[in-house]
């Protein structure tokens, strides 16, 4: 998993590089410095030493036992859908279903708890963020809050 | 002005009802955040960034900032009770906190932390306030090549003495500051990485990202890593009767360590990229080295929990140096503090202390104010932190989403910023896990931009020699130090290294 996910740094390097090298200029119109200069160093900097991480990750890997992957995993998730559903259903409805979903997964068989906490915390949180600091919170499609 | 009226306008400032409210708010959550292992200051000062905005500015980073170094008090409570430190730069204090708390000292234990960490906390702060206007007065005459070291300085600092793989350190800062070229060149007006989104012409906003690494990236990390099973069982009791104060004894054999690990901490504060976690573990080395009896180290001497912890306090008040007089932050949170400065409209720099004295001032003021109510509450209030320490993580960890996911949307009302946090936050899991550095890329973001225009108008200037970098007095110190401080930390990193 290490190597891969250095492998997507060297692509993200990779690309970055190709962009400052054929789309950026190294001068600018006034004969000075242009906006390739500094990606390029950079971008130049990143494949090579990514590369270099790849090879002695090749050569000594160094994998990490995951122990609890299935709980960041299911948490990420649960996260990536209340992100989702933040304007369709509302700030206030996709929090409380996040909740919900989140404690029913990772508090199981405390139902009060869960429903309270469900309930009371974004309810909270709606009156903090909407009421007393006036911020934006998503308005859904079906609710008006 | 001088000393003792810019003082007084300070507290002017700080004790305004609503400001020294904010300023027990911002301690009180800082202690929390201290206490809970696997989450920040930095996570929580960017988490909670967002909901300052509805305050008056001076208000909203005296809040930050009392989060910021409360934070280093409540770490160490863990440390002794738990043998787990809440912050990286409460580890030395397990060395001998845990083993006085398992010989049934804990309570003059937490006492003592909570004694040194005010005096190093305090002692700081005397010496910014002494410090900090003759450093601004210096760092007006810096040019870019001077601003373009400080940023090499910092990042190279970090990556070195962080410990780690520096390699994979200085891959993260080269990711950040990759980031940070993405919108519109500010020498040529030209658009870069922006490929046609108008959301990115004005850059990779750097609170999203923060909150991402350090708010939902830590979350994600602290399951993979079981911390919502694992229960606090292994707490140590202490007793609040007359065993809970510490004895003359301890007191004498602290004194030495507290004044050195205070002015230690200092200095390696106000050094970019340094920090309070560097500074404990080398006031640890030095009370260790001149102890008549080293061997008691590790085993529960006092000097080894005063010692690192008055340098970690001191560290955090001594990197509000180079924040406030030249605008470089040297760690992860200073990051972050300073980009609630520029969402407030204050360009923290050498200008600052001339230019908004009020604010300057104000927040030095409300430190010393701090530093005094996390003495009380360390001291009368460790119940309440106990308690908790005992708050199950899996109960937490949503209520935390919440507040990331909430933030980063009231910030402009975007759920593209709201997508891009999501997707630091995975990012941040995965470099976390793989032994990359969140901290060094959002340093990098930060500072990306000013090391880039810096490094640009020094070769402009010079004509495209690198002499510029040696030919001026004080960016030779600059490069000096920093070469110093690299070889130091590659001294470090090797004496630590296991035979």
């Amino acid at each position: 998993m290490r190597a891969g996910f250095q492998l997507g740094v060297l692509l993200f390097a990779g690309l970055y590089s190709y962009y400052a090298f054929t789309d950026l200029s190294w001068l600018s119109s006034a004969s000075r410095l242009g906006p390739a200069f500094f990606p390029r160093i950079i971008g130049v900097a990143l494949v090579a030493l990514c590369a270099w991480s790849l090879v002695a990750e090749w050569r000594a890997p160094g994998e990490r036992v995951a122990e609890h992957w299935r709980a960041s995993l299911v948490l990420a998730l649960l996260s990536g859908m209340f992100v989702a559903v933040l304007d369709v259903l509302g700030g206030l409805l996709a929090m409380v279903l996040f909740m919900a979903g989140a404690l029913a997964w990772f508090n199981r068989g405390r139902w009060v708890q869960n429903v309270l906490l469900s309930l009371l915390l974004p309810g909270g949180m709606y009156l903090l963020f909407k009421v007393w600091l006036n911020a934006g919170v998503p308005r859904g499609m079906l609710l008006p809050f | 002005m001088d000393l003792f009226s810019n003082l007084l306008l300070g507290f002017s400032v700080a004790v305004s009802p609503m400001n020294l409210a904010y300023m027990l708010i911002g301690v009180f959550i800082g202690m929390v955040v201290g206490i809970i292992p696997g989450f920040g200051p930095s996570a929580a000062l960017a988490v909670l960034l967002p909901i300052t905005f509805g305050m008056d500015p001076a208000g909203a980073v005296i809040m930050l900032a009392a989060i910021y170094y409360g934070s280093q008090y409540g770490g160490t409570i863990t440390s002794i009770l738990l043998n787990t430190p809440g912050e990286s730069s409460s580890v030395a204090s397990t060395f001998d906190g845990y083993p006085l708390a398992q010989q049934g000292r804990a309570g003059p234990a937490l006492v003592m932390q909570a004694v040194s960490s005010f005096v190093g906390g305090t002692l700081g702060v005397v010496l910014i306030t002494l410090l900090a206007l003759p450093f601004s007065q210096v760092a007006r005459s810096f040019g870019p090549p001077e601003f373009f070291l400080l940023v090499v300085m910092g990042l190279s600092t970090l990556i070195v003495m962080i410990g780690g793989n520096w390699r994979l350190g200085l891959i993260s800062a080269l990711l950040g500051f990759a980031l940070g070229t993405v919108g519109v060149d500010l020498e040529t007006g030209n658009t870069r990485f922006t490929f046609g989104s108008a959301e990115l012409i004005g850059g990779v906003d750097f609170i999203p990202v923060a909150i991402g690494l350090f708010g939902l990236g830590e979350l994600y990390y602290a399951f993979w890593s079981g911390l919502h099973v694992s229960g606090s069982g292994g707490i140590v009791q202490y007793q609040k009767e007359k065993r809970f104060w510490p004895t003359r004894r301890d007191y004498a054999e602290s004194n030495g360590a507290l004044v050195r690990g205070s002015f230690l901490g200092f200095v390696v504060g106000v050094l970019p990229g340094a920090g309070a976690t560097v500074a404990s573990l080398m006031s640890y080395s030095v009370e260790k080295s001149l102890s008549k009896t080293p061997e008691k180290f590790g085993k529960g001497a006092m000097a080894g929990l005063v010692g690192p912890e008055s340098a970690n306090n001191a560290a955090s008040s001594g990197a509000m140096v180079p924040l406030l007089t030249l605008g470089i932050p040297g760690s992860a949170s200073t990051a972050v503090l300073l980009a609630a400065f520029v969402l407030w409209g204050l360009t923290p720099g050498p200008l600052l202390m001339a230019s908004k004295p009020e604010f300057a001032w104000g927040l030095i003021a409300s430190m010393y104010l701090g530093n005094m109510a996390l003495l009380a509450l360390n001291v009368f209030a460790i119940p309440l932190f106990v308690q908790m320490i005992k708050l199950p993580y899996r109960l937490l960890a949503p209520a935390v989403i919440l507040v990331c996911t909430l933030g980063t949307y009231s910030v402009n009302g975007s759920i593209v910023e709201t997508w891009l946090m999501f997707g630091a936050g995975i990012v941040g899991f995965f470099m976390k896990l793989h032994g990359y550095s969140p901290a060094a890329l959002v340093l990098a973001l930060v500072l990306g931009p000013l090391a880039e225009q810096s490094l640009r108008q020094s070769l402009t200037i010079s004509q495209g020699s690198l002499a510029i970098f040696v030919e001026r007095p004080v960016s030779l110190t600059i490069l000096t130090l920093t070469c110093a401080m690299l070889i130091g930390g590659l001294l470090m990193r090797r004496a630590r290294r296991p035979r």
